[in-house]
């Protein structure tokens, strides 16, 4: 009987604080998504939708920070997968310390280093900041380390699940030398690690502000602020649009995921 | 033929030895397994072999090519691994036809051999299943296919059963025996399973401690072991210090009771003190005239092993076993009785190291 009462406890409170939870996560959004659609006196509408749509800056900037994220996923990918791969298979002790490298980012703040970028990188010897090309360089360097610690986890975690060294092993006994290892073998079983990290990266560049402000590029973070200032309801549709696109990423990633737990669950034991 | 050689291998992780100068020779076609505890080096030396750890001294030879410092990819040598290592992300098909497909190989090619060897493992209907839609035991099977697609020199498996279950491990023990039969290919299997080393091999080299404690045939393994280990690591023995009593005749003595042994004493001195080592089935209940080895002893336990009944007895003040087959008309003895057993003076071995 007392057992009863107390799972009945539990799960009452178990939904008290859950519900609790979505109403402090989800009442500011409603609140931001209520407000960009009152632009218009008396009537619920997408006006402030329409307007940044029809705002060329919008465009240059959502363009300019998905190409950004896309570069700096490949470039993400291209340093993580590889470095990762091979601690795991030489030197597997260097896992703390590479932990600790990689949490950097979270612990200084992104002002820190968007002036050190900019201190050591506007002088002689290795001048970035001289036309809007080297700039672009020295983002995507910036907005790689931002993303380290979400990179560097999923690609972790990624070799965590598989047999980094046998499956090695298996493919050089087959004949495979390390490319072929790392591409036929490795990679396509890190895929949803890799896109894991990757879509995390994408959401990250997408929001990022300190970086492309300081560096004065026409970034969607900038584009965001500068918005802000002058109006009230285009910048809460802005938020509502940037919120949106972080969600399908993590939708996507959920999708992929959730795809390939249905695929394993169809195991056949005979 | 020699197919395989190994040259005074040596193997140290800083200042840990793995291995310590190991000698061996493998014909062509030949199974041989490397046998021994965990930690002995048996892993260690196959590893060499595949290419995976280099020597600290030593060669490794196969069909007279130097393989010391060939790269693992360049070596033509197939390996099983304990896990299997199937490559999740390929189908069985692909799996089995990857060497091929890295060699490459036409498609059509691939295709042909692909069947050909699940052919060989039977598993033809699992052509497009992924390996975690196969059983522990099939996905092993696979992967003896993968290695053996592309046709290596050497076949090397890494306790390739340790992670089945018995019943399985003992289809897929036979199954590896005919395909390697049937093949002719020359192969080392490390396992630390003497029943499979004694069931697979052509040879086993039994390992301790990184060094080769002996190698011979199953036959000789079991019956003739040469040291101290070989003989408590394979099967069960009884050991016991005796005392030389007469070296020509073949006598020593524990407890006060005489002891014949066949094989004799020569080069030990009256006094000196042999370890003597009788297999449990070697003892019997005494039940004919027999002269030598006739022992009292009280019989301390009895426990049912299936097939086997494993006696306890005590001799003067040492403890042996006795392992008599199980059959309805056996008598048992009272536990806490006297009986009298025997065994043949060919049954005691005297055991150096």
């Amino acid at each position: 009987m007392d057992e009863i009462m107390s799972r009945k406890r539990t799960s009452f409170f178990t939904i008290f604080w859950g519900i609790l939870a979505l109403l402090y996560f989800f009442l500011p959004i409603y609140g931001t998504l209520d407000f960009s659609l009152r632009m218009e006196r008396g009537i619920l509408g997408f006006k402030a939708y329409k307007i940044i749509f029809a705002d060329p800056r919008f465009w240059e900037g959502f363009r300019y920070s998905v190409t950004m994220a896309v570069i700096t996923i490949i470039v993400s990918a291209a340093i993580f997968v590889p470095t990762i791969y091979w601690m795991y298979l030489k030197v597997p002790q260097a896992r703390p310390i590479m932990e600790i490298i990689t949490i950097l980012p979270f612990v200084i703040p992104g002002i820190i280093l968007v002036f050190g970028l900019i201190r050591t990188f506007s002088r002689p010897p290795l001048q970035l900041t001289t036309s809007t090309f080297k700039t672009d360089i020295l983002m995507i360097a910036g907005y790689v380390i931002i993303s380290m610690p979400y990179m560097f986890r999923a690609v972790d975690v990624g070799m965590r699940s598989i047999d980094v060294r046998t499956l090695t092993e298996a493919a050089q006994s087959l004949g495979s030398n390390w490319f072929h290892v790392l591409a036929d073998v490795i990679i396509p079983n890190l895929r949803l690690a890799i896109l894991g990290g990757s879509l995390i990266c994408f959401a990250t560049v997408m929001g990022e502000l300190i970086l492309a402000d300081f560096l004065v590029r026409p970034a969607l973070g900038p584009y965001m602020v500068r918005l802000g200032l002058t109006k009230a309801y285009e910048p809460a549709a802005l938020a509502i649009i940037s919120y949106s696109l972080t969600w399908f990423s993590l939708g996507l990633l959920q999708f992929f995921s959730s795809r390939s737990e249905r695929q394993k669950q169809q195991v056949i034991t005979t | 033929m020699t197919h395989l050689e190994l040259t005074h291998i040596h193997k140290s992780f800083g200042a840990s030895v793995a291995v310590e100068d190991f000698n061996l020779t493998v014909k062509q076609g030949e199974f041989v397994s490397f046998l021994g505890p965990s930690g002995c080096g048996k892993t260690t030396t196959l590893r060499m072999v595949a290419g995976f750890e280099l020597p600290t001294s030593g060669n490794v030879t196969l069909n007279g090519k130097d393989l010391t410092y060939v790269p693992p990819n360049k070596r033509n040598v197939g390996m099983v691994f304990q896990s299997y290592a199937l490559f999740p992300n390929m189908t069985v098909a692909q799996n089995v036809g990857y060497g091929l497909k890295i060699a490459g190989k036409s498609k059509n090619e691939i295709e042909e051999r692909v069947r050909e060897m699940l052919s060989l493992i039977q598993m033809d209907k699992f052509y497009s299943r992924y390996p975690y839609q196969l059983s522990g035991g099939q996905q092993q099977r696979v992967a003896l296919a993968r290695a053996l697609a592309i046709q290596p020199e050497l076949l090397l498996l890494d306790e390739p059963l340790s992670a089945l279950d018995a019943k399985i491990r003992f289809e897929l023990r036979q199954e590896i025996r005919r395909i390697q039969q049937k093949l002719g290919i020359t192969t080392i299997y490390v396992t630390h399973d003497q029943e499979e080393a004694l069931s697979l091999s052509d040879r086993i080299v039994v390992m301790s401690q990184g060094k080769i404690e002996q190698v011979g045939n199953p036959f000789e393994i079991y019956n003739f072991p040469q040291t101290r280990f070989v003989a408590k690591f394979v099967g069960s023995l009884n050991t016991v210090t005796a005392t030389v009593v007469d070296p020509a005749k073949g006598i020593a003595s524990f407890d006060g009771i005489n002891l014949e042994i066949a094989q004799g004493l020569n080069g030990k001195n009256k006094g000196e003190e042999v370890t003597i080592a009788i297999r449990p089935e070697r003892f019997n209940f005494l039940a004919e005239q027999r002269k030598e080895n006739v022992f009292d002893c009280t019989i301390e336990n009895i426990t049912f092993l299936g097939s086997v009944v494993r006696v306890q007895m005590k001799i003067g003040n040492s403890i042996f076993n006795m392992d008599t087959f199980n059959r309805p008309s056996l008598k048992l003895p009272n536990i806490g009785g006297k009986e009298q057993v025997t065994c043949s003076n060919k049954a005691v071995l005297v055991l150096a190291g």
